[in-house]
């Protein structure tokens, strides 16, 4: 299973330059394999973000032939055991940049095991704050980390006066991740969370209070409910089912994300369907970091001819480089964890509700670094 | 006369031809509302003379040369909706491809030059026929289309690409690619001919490029007061006819550049609506009008003292102005 997608040149290049960009996904990605839930009541078509790596190869050609650049997409889709190898030879075989499409744990297996080797990583959507303070230094995160999302969400809180919160968290792993990341956000806005419940599943009746939504959010006070639920086990049985009548965000309800395919302002549009046209599906929000990932990489390649990944890199973490994702605002990396700075989209299941830095809350230099670890406050680990 | 006639045929408009000629310099104000599926039509002391329905997402507008008929770009319906001036009604549709956004005619009026923003790829189109002559394809999202003095050269936007795209008419070809900033949008060509300005909106830049050689001149940026370079967003622009001033709005800004063009000294910054785009001014020029996006509003600006006079409601999402007289 391995897809190239070469595009030559057009016009003569004054200067002959390739770069190859490989894109590594996981089969059978816990975090899109969404038909597990009960009876498979949701079952949304496959993300596959190598076409959204292919939009953006595409999207930038006639800026590369303009300076005599061909890229190359090498785009490949490995099981968890054959990661670390594929990723490797990837790298062996001359791809110079690897977009991750991983979850966070695999993301940290091939960083390791290709820290020293010549090449510059792209952590697209793995949004694990513990990524950024492990301070690779050949990788840079594209999608947002969770920090960014809820840090909008909080923004959105505040503005909406909604101080008081119930959070409800599922067993996951990643769902206390989560709502760690929502408690640091509400701590930092002055949101009160009045109360952490975990949720259970099964149905056992001498645990009414972790399995019963209306024990589960009665007996305390609040004005939003925040539901943990990454893998949509059961966010989805919260909304109108609360003891109060309450909105739903986190997981289900209001959500935070990179993109959202019914956005309309700032030529999101022109993206999406350009995506539904190229896939037939809506342009979600992984489909979007992959997109400004391997578009940044093309940029970074454009802008710095000749290039090599840790010149790519240092021009990528700048404050040079202003990429257009069709957010609004131009966007670029953080020089201290790498993270791309970015608008982040407050949205229901069919409409854009807010976006954040939500208007009010500014930043002594980039109002964008008011999502997130800002500089001050960030270590590496 | 006999270009004019066939036009207005084409149009059908051979009842409304003597009307169409009577009726220049109206002084009307003419808006198009992205979301609002209309052509607002202000009087000159800014009441509402008429709302025109037209197809959907009306975006750019462009008068003929007689300013008898109006043009108005219909992003969701795909087509170039045509308005008699005089009578204030939607008389014509030329079909487009998909998603139109900003046109130009050709400098002998008989084609249109227009950009398909979901297509990639500048259209021209036969007037008079309603076909399409020639599809150039450009990068993503093309915008902004403007001609060259001597209607030689066509010049395009893409938005995606960061690049102005230089068409040879003749040959309906790319023959030069010239990257400039982040999302380049609009054009204004300087009347002597010598000079194409490219707005930059997501770099907050403008590029000035010699029309004669094809390379940049000139890279600047605006930023008003107490904002931050990342703040502006530099969309429409227009120029007197003279040459002396160029007016630019910057978009999240807030706020229209008044520009003194030789020098490319700011003259001054005058605070207008939420996020500011399409700016025209009265051929007295002493009025300049500027259509805000997101406030739903126009700014009327005083160009002797160079400040807002006022700001009126239109409808939701102006895209577009263009002034009668």
């Amino acid at each position: 299973m391995r897809l190239i997608f070469a595009l030559l040149l057009v016009a003569t290049p004054s200067v002959a330059d390739e770069v190859r960009i490989g894109h590594l996904s996981l089969k059978q990605d816990p975090r899109y394999v969404q038909d597990w839930g009960y009876a498979r009541l949701i079952t949304p078509p496959p993300v596959v973000t190598a076409d959204a790596a292919r939009m953006a190869v595409t999207d930038l050609q006639f800026t590369a032939d303009a300076v005599g650049l061909t890229v190359t997409l090498d785009a490949q889709a490995a099981t968890a055991g054959d990661l670390v190898a594929t990723a490797q030879a990837m790298v062996a075989g001359g791809d110079s940049y690897l977009v991750l499409d991983l979850p966070g744990a695999q993301v940290k297996q091939v960083a390791d095991a290709l820290q020293g080797q010549p090449v510059l990583m792209v952590n697209a959507t793995a949004p694990d704050d513990s990524l950024r303070t492990a301070c690779y230094r050949d990788m840079v995160h594209s999608g947002p980390s969770d920090r960014q999302l809820m840090d909008a969400m909080g923004q959105y809180l505040r503005a909406m006066n909604w101080e008081k919160v119930l959070l409800l968290t599922g067993d996951q792993p990643e769902d206390a991740q989560l709502a760690d990341a929502f408690a640091l956000s509400a701590e930092r806005l002055r949101l009160t969370v009045q109360d952490r419940r975990a949720f259970t599943l099964a149905a056992d009746p001498r645990n009414r209070e972790g399995n019963n939504i209306r024990l589960l959010t009665g007996d305390v006070d609040y004005d939003v409910v925040f539901v943990a639920d990454t893998r949509g086990e059961f966010g989805r049985y919260i909304p109108y089912a609360t003891q109060l009548p309450r909105p739903i965000i986190g997981s289900v309800g209001l959500t935070a994300g990179s993109w959202h395919w019914a956005y309309e302002r700032d030529g999101a549009t022109q993206v999406s369907s350009r995506f539904d046209k190229l896939t037939g599906r809506k342009m979600q929000p992984a489909d979007w970091d992959v997109w400004i990932g391997v578009k940044s990489l093309v940029t970074g390649a454009i802008k710095v001819p000749q290039a090599d990944p840790v010149k790519v890199r240092a021009f990528l973490t700048s404050g040079d480089m202003k990429l257009d994702g069709s957010k609004g605002v131009t966007l670029n990396y953080r020089a201290w964890d790498g993270q791309m700075r970015q608008p982040i989209l407050l949205g229901t299941a069919d409409a854009v509700i807010a976006v954040a830095p939500v208007a009010g809350f500014s930043h002594q230099t980039n109002d964008l670094d008011s999502l997130g670890t800002d500089e001050a406050e960030f270590h590496c680990n | 006369m006999k270009r004019m006639k066939r036009l207005m045929l084409s149009a059908g408009l051979v009842l409304g031809m003597s009307q169409g000629l009577l009726a220049k310099d109206t002084g009307l104000i003419f808006v198009s509302l992205e979301r609002g599926n209309q052509v607002v039509v202000l009087n000159p002391d800014l009441t509402v003379n008429k709302k025109i329905d037209t197809s959907r997402r009306p975006r750019d507008l462009h008068f003929n040369k007689d300013h008898t008929l109006l043009y108005v770009a219909c992003g969701d319906d795909d087509s170039i909706d045509v308005i008699d001036v005089a009578t204030l009604e939607v008389v014509d549709s030329i079909p487009t491809g998909p998603s139109p956004e900003i046109f130009a005619f050709s400098a002998d009026e008989t084609q249109i030059y227009v950009s398909n923003e979901e297509d990639s790829v500048m259209e021209m189109i036969d007037i008079a026929s309603k076909t399409v002559v020639q599809r150039v394809p450009t990068g993503a999202e093309p915008e902004g289309v403007i001609n060259s003095a001597d209607g030689k050269l066509i010049f395009v936007t893409s938005e995606v690409a960061d690049m102005v795209h230089v068409i040879d008419r003749e040959k309906a070809a790319v023959i030069k690619n010239i990257v400039v900033g982040t999302r380049p949008r609009r054009f204004v060509v300087t009347p002597d001919g010598a000079e194409l300005w490219v707005s930059d909106e997501l770099s907050s830049e403008v590029h000035v490029i010699d029309i004669a050689s094809l390379t940049i001149k000139d890279d600047l940026t605006f930023v008003p007061p107490g904002f931050r370079p990342e703040d502006v967003t530099p969309v429409g622009m227009t120029i007197t006819k003279d040459g002396s001033k160029i007016l630019i709005s910057l978009g999240r800004a807030n706020h229209v550049a008044i520009i003194d063009a030789k020098s490319r000294k700011v003259l001054q910054y005058v605070l207008v609506g939420s996020r500011a785009w399409d700016v025209d001014l009265t051929s007295d020029e002493k009025t300049g009008y500027v259509a805000n996006g997101l406030s739903d509003d126009i700014t009327q600006i005083d160009m002797t003292t160079m400040t807002a006079v006022q700001s009126v409601a239109v409808g939701r999402t102006p895209h577009s102005i263009k002034v009668d007289d």
